[in-house]
């Protein structure tokens, strides 16, 4: 035998119990295994089964379309069309800068907006969808959806977006949608509701009407499942699973939109012989026995459709910074003296004081109170008026007398009566309450500075004429205007039905006051328009419908004794933000009152020359139209667009 | 050279065949059979692009096996350092002349074909500390000189598929290496003393930056996989849903959910378990592991049978890898071992990997066929 045993026991002993060692190793190691698989498939089963059904299926937020404002016969002033847009879900993306690279050569991406993207992506999580773009052109859209395979993460999507058929001519009523803030998602009271609001592209009521019924608007949000697989592709639609979504209701308004449109293009038209493009105007009408608001028209107007798509930022500074303030809703917003169309106020006023409508005074064209003379209008005097000549010719010597002995309490508590000085439940936002000023008031308004608290005579003579510390919006004019032609304590409105609901019109009780009272500052009115009064020129011809109104002009500026010297003397000669306001406030018919309407022309110099004409063209259409007598929209048979009626 | 003869004779070519292991054969066809029907699977019940071929490269690496089995083992062993050198070689050459791919330059061309010689490695290894302990008494195992040569034999290798970077590949060839010197006898002390030494530079590598930062990261993602969702732990977490949510018995084959929505990466070789388990549920994955250990059982077997040392070190060297390779393959996938990149033996697609696996399993097949003959430690034919 040779030294060296190849079968060296020793060393094949080792071997043996090493590999029996090994065996024993691995199979511990593939209980290891196996145990780990038990852990997965049986203990924690159901787990891994709920996390594979979120891979495969995606709940999908199916988004309600946004119920219609519609005007008093079902005209749309707010609707919904087709908007073609592109969403990213980020989670599925995985590289978004490479994904956006790729669709910027489509759809340009700027470098502002990718950041805006991305900061939103890290807010909302990779999970939600961001819109990347939205109102595409069709080939766009198209060529979107043909690259498609080569974009991860991207949906295209037909959503819906708001659309303001009338543009311009309704905004103030309307008001606009715009996109969701944090603020909106932390008002919101439920989890389900802010999923809704952080779907891409929804949108929220921002102003008027679309913001204060927001709730009953936005409708609620539907869910179906989806089948995705890893890149987000939807791979079938669980069509049987689905909620659908409710449509928000329909809010039907009181607005005329065929008036609506024509008092637009009304009070946009320049007053003849004064150099003046823009007219800042205003005009309301009323139907006097419902409080039914037919026109709420301000000019100039915004576009609600350019807030919509999200608006131009030059375009924003222009709107803010313009002289004639588009942006401000004037009939509920917009604070002017009355004027002389306050004298309705001031009559009844005198009346209640015990002054007769037969008692005369003489204008002269001045009169002297205080330590000043107090003008008429009428420089060279009205003569011996009564009470129904002093609204006929607006004279203001007549008033003056009256309130050298009237109580400013009594005449702002006939104000209030009338409907000055308070707001009313529109729906729309910013109305301004105007001054009805009284002892109390003054008291309150001089608070810092007691000397000026006492309330002083000579102011009443100021007052009493629509000057001085009495201010009013345009929407109180015409409320005030169908309260003296009916009596009654009408309460304007503006929303006739939400949803299936019809709303009952205001309750009207009649004013405190004599009736009898009224009939003079009637008879007055009758007497501007009718009987070769200060608006002769703004007469219906139509016997059916005799217009009864009265102009105010109220002074923004008074001209110097140093300015007349130099002969500035028409009012047209001075810049348009020192002329005179204009007014008129009308009713008609005069023997049976259906309609009032106000129209203010900022700086519009006279109230017979400027407002009167407008308010005439404006009550013509009313007249012709006589929407009052016309059966308005049931809102039960406005059809909904098939799917998604409410269940 | 000795006129002693030892037990064994040669052997005709047919009782060769009829001396192969046959249950080994049949167990190895299954598990790639069920190779074949995942794959089939998971291209959505279509025998492209993988199936098929899975199946042919099967077939042809059995072949392979069986000639491999029918050469006497003494040239296997003639040739035990001339493969571990030639593959070091190429390793060595990687750096020079690799293609660069992923990342990683891991390939060569070699007459117009891509070569993997990290793929050779694994059974030049293999062969090369089976044939250095061949020649080694007991007592000369645990002797400190005689550890220098295997520590720098299986160091050298490690070392270069590191830096190519591929830290799987590395981690599995040190950890076949530390298997055999091992089983080959090496002192339980200096044992430990090894493994707290490779633990010590492990923190070391990580402290001072030695490895890349996606590989920093498939630890960390390992040792918390909900770390990163989206990253890292992604592949992690779907794997582990679609393992779990196959449940007890499985969707069913093709209806696997995770699979066919692809939310699984790398599903034909890394994640093909995935697939399996969620398609078969535990009841078949745990079948499939047992004919994993089936196999692995049978091979110890043979290293017990053989008579020739370095044949029975040879064994257990490629059952070693092979186990390695299931181990950490099934570990990984359900979030017990990092995301490395092992395949799942005969299962995952891949031609390289089936073809060293069943190389491998050629010589084992060779060492059993050959299971009577022993030489001298010197390599000197004794029969």
């Amino acid at each position: 035998m040779v030294s060296v045993n190849a079968h060296d026991p020793e060393r094949q002993e080792v071997v043996r119990r090493r590999t029996v060692l090994l065996g024993g190793g691995v199979s511990l190691l593939f209980a290891g295994i196996a145990s780990r698989l038990y852990q997965l498939q049986i203990a924690d089963h159901q787990k891994y089964v709920d996390l594979a059904q979120n891979n495969q299926f995606n709940k999908r937020v199916l988004t309600p379309l946004r119920g219609e404002i519609v005007d008093r016969f079902g005209e749309p002033l707010a609707s919904n069309r087709q908007n073609f847009r592109i969403l990213l879900v980020p989670e599925q993306a995985r590289d978004v800068d490479a994904v956006l690279d790729k669709i910027s050569k489509i759809v340009p991406v700027s470098e502002e907006k990718r950041a805006r993207l991305m900061r939103e992506i890290r807010r909302r999580g990779a999970f939600t969808p961001v819109q990347i773009a939205d109102n595409l052109s069709w080939e766009d859209f198209s060529q979107i959806n043909f690259d498609l395979p080569l974009l991860a993460g991207v949906l295209p999507d037909v959503g819906e977006t708001r659309d303001y058929p009338h543009g311009a001519d309704a905004a103030f009523v309307i008001g606009y949608v715009g996109a969701v803030t944090e603020r909106d998602l932390a008002a919101q009271e439920s989890d389900d509701e802010r999923v809704l609001l952080r779907q891409p592209g929804f949108k929220v009521g921002r102003e008027g009407l679309e913001r204060t019924y927001e709730k009953e608007l936005r409708g609620a949000a539907g869910a179906m499942n989806v089948k995705i697989n890893a890149h987000g592709r939807v791979i079938e639609e669980m069509a049987d699973s689905a909620v659908p979504p409710s449509q928000g209701k329909t809010l039907a308004l009181t607005i005329d939109s065929e008036l609506q449109a024509h008092a637009m293009k009304v009070l946009a038209e320049p007053t003849e012989g004064v150099d003046q493009d823009v007219q800042s105007a205003a005009a309301v009408v009323m139907d006097v026995v419902t409080g039914d608001i037919l026109v709420l028209a301000s000019t100039p107007a915004f576009n609600p459709n350019d807030f919509n798509i999200g608006i131009d930022p030059d375009l924003w500074k222009d709107l803010n910074s313009s002289p004639y303030k588009p942006l401000l809703n004037k009939p509920v917003s917009g604070v002017y003296p009355p004027g002389s169309t306050f004298k309705l106020i001031s009559t009844i006023a005198a009346q209640r004081a015990g002054v007769k409508p037969s008692e005369t005074a003489y204008c002269s064209g001045r009169v002297w109170y205080g330590n000043r003379y107090f003008h008429c209008w009428q420089r060279r005097g009205h003569g011996t008026v009564n009470m129904k000549d002093a609204l006929k010719h607006s004279c203001d010597v007549y008033f003056y007398e009256i309130a050298k002995t009237l109580d400013i309490d009594l005449l702002a508590d006939t104000a209030r009566k009338f409907g000055l000085g308070q707001t009313y439940e529109l729906g729309v936002s910013g109305q301004q309450r105007g001054v009805v000023p009284d002892r109390e008031w003054k008291k309150e308004y001089f608070a810092g500075n007691p000397a000026q608290q006492p309330w002083f005579q000579g102011e009443t003579l100021s007052c009493i004429i629509g000057q001085g510390y009495v201010t009013s919006t345009p929407l109180q004019l015409a409320v005030m205007t169908a309260r003296v032609a009916t009596g009654r304590q009408v309460r304007p409105r503006l929303v006739r039905a939400v949803g299936d609901l019809v709303l009952p019109a205001p309750e009207a009780p009649l004013i405190d006051v004599e009736h009898d009272h009224l009939d003079i500052v009637r008879a007055g009115m009758n007497a501007v328009t009718n009987e070769w009064g200060t608006a002769a020129r703004s007469r219906l011809d139509d016997p059916d419908w005799l217009l009864a109104g009265k102009t105010g002009t109220s002074q923004v500026y008074a001209i110097t004794a140093e300015e007349r010297a130099r002969g500035l003397t028409k009012p047209e000669d001075l810049p348009w933000a020192r002329r005179d306001h204009a007014l008129f406030v009308c009713y008609m018919p005069f023997d049976n009152p259906r309609y009032a309407c106000s129209v203010v022309v900022e700086h519009g110099i006279g109230g017979a020359r400027a407002a009167g004409p407008k308010a005439r063209d404006i009550m013509r259409a009313v007249a012709e139209k006589d929407p009052a007598s016309r059966q308005p929209l049931d809102p039960r048979t406005v059809a909904r667009a098939p799917g998604l009626r409410e269940t | 050279m000795s006129s002693i003869i030892l037990p064994g004779r040669r052997r005709g070519m047919r009782d060769k065949l009829s001396r192969l292991h046959w249950p080994m054969i049949i167990l190895l066809t299954m598990i790639a059979g069920a190779g074949i029907v995942t794959l089939y699977s998971v291209a959505e019940g279509n025998w492209e692009p993988w199936a098929m071929k899975h199946g042919l490269r099967f077939l042809a690496a059995l072949g392979l096996m069986i000639g491999i089995a029918m050469v006497p083992i003494r040239y296997w062993m003639a040739l035990a350092y001339p493969t571990y050198f030639a593959a070091l070689l190429a390793l060595a050459l990687v750096p020079v002349i690799g293609e660069v791919n992923m990342g990683a330059r891991r390939w060569i061309e070699f007459g117009g074909l891509q070569f993997q010689p990290s793929e050779a490695m694994k059974i030049g290894l293999v062969l090369g500390l089976a044939r250095y302990y061949h020649g080694l008494r007991a007592e000369q195992v645990s002797h400190i000189l005689y550890l220098i040569p295997p520590a720098l034999m299986i160091g050298a290798p490690v070392g270069l598929i590191f830096i190519q970077p591929d830290l799987g590949t590395a981690l599995l060839l040190a950890a076949t290496g530390a298997i055999m010197v091992f089983v080959a006898g090496l002192s339980w002390r200096i044992g430990f003393l090894g493994v707290a030494g490779v633990a010590a530079s492990a923190y070391g590598a990580y402290r001072f930056d030695v490895l890349h930062e996606y590989q920093v990261n498939r630890i960390l993602t390992f040792l918390d996989p909900e770390r990163d969702p989206l990253g890292q732990g992604y592949h992690l977490l779907q794997s582990k849903t679609g393992i779990g949510s196959g449940g007890l018995t499985g969707k069913g084959f093709m209806e696997g959910t995770q699979a066919q929505l692809k939310f699984l990466p790398e599903m034909q070789t890394d994640f093909i378990f995935t697939v399996f388990g969620e398609e078969f549920g535990f009841v078949g994955a745990v079948a499939l592991l047992m004919l994993y250990l089936a196999v692995i059982y049978l091979g110890l077997s043979i290293a017990m049978a053989t008579k020739l040392h370095f044949a029975r070190l040879m064994t257990l060297g490629v059952v070693a890898t092979f186990t390695l390779y299931v181990l950490i393959n099934t570990g990984m996938v359900m979030g017990l071992a990092p995301v490395v990149g092992v395949p799942l033996p005969l299962v995952s697609y891949g031609g390289t990997v089936m073809l060293t696996i069943m190389a491998g399993f050629g010589l084992v097949m060779s060492a059993y066929v050959h299971r009577d003959q022993d030489m001298y430690r010197s390599g000197d034919f004794l029969g």
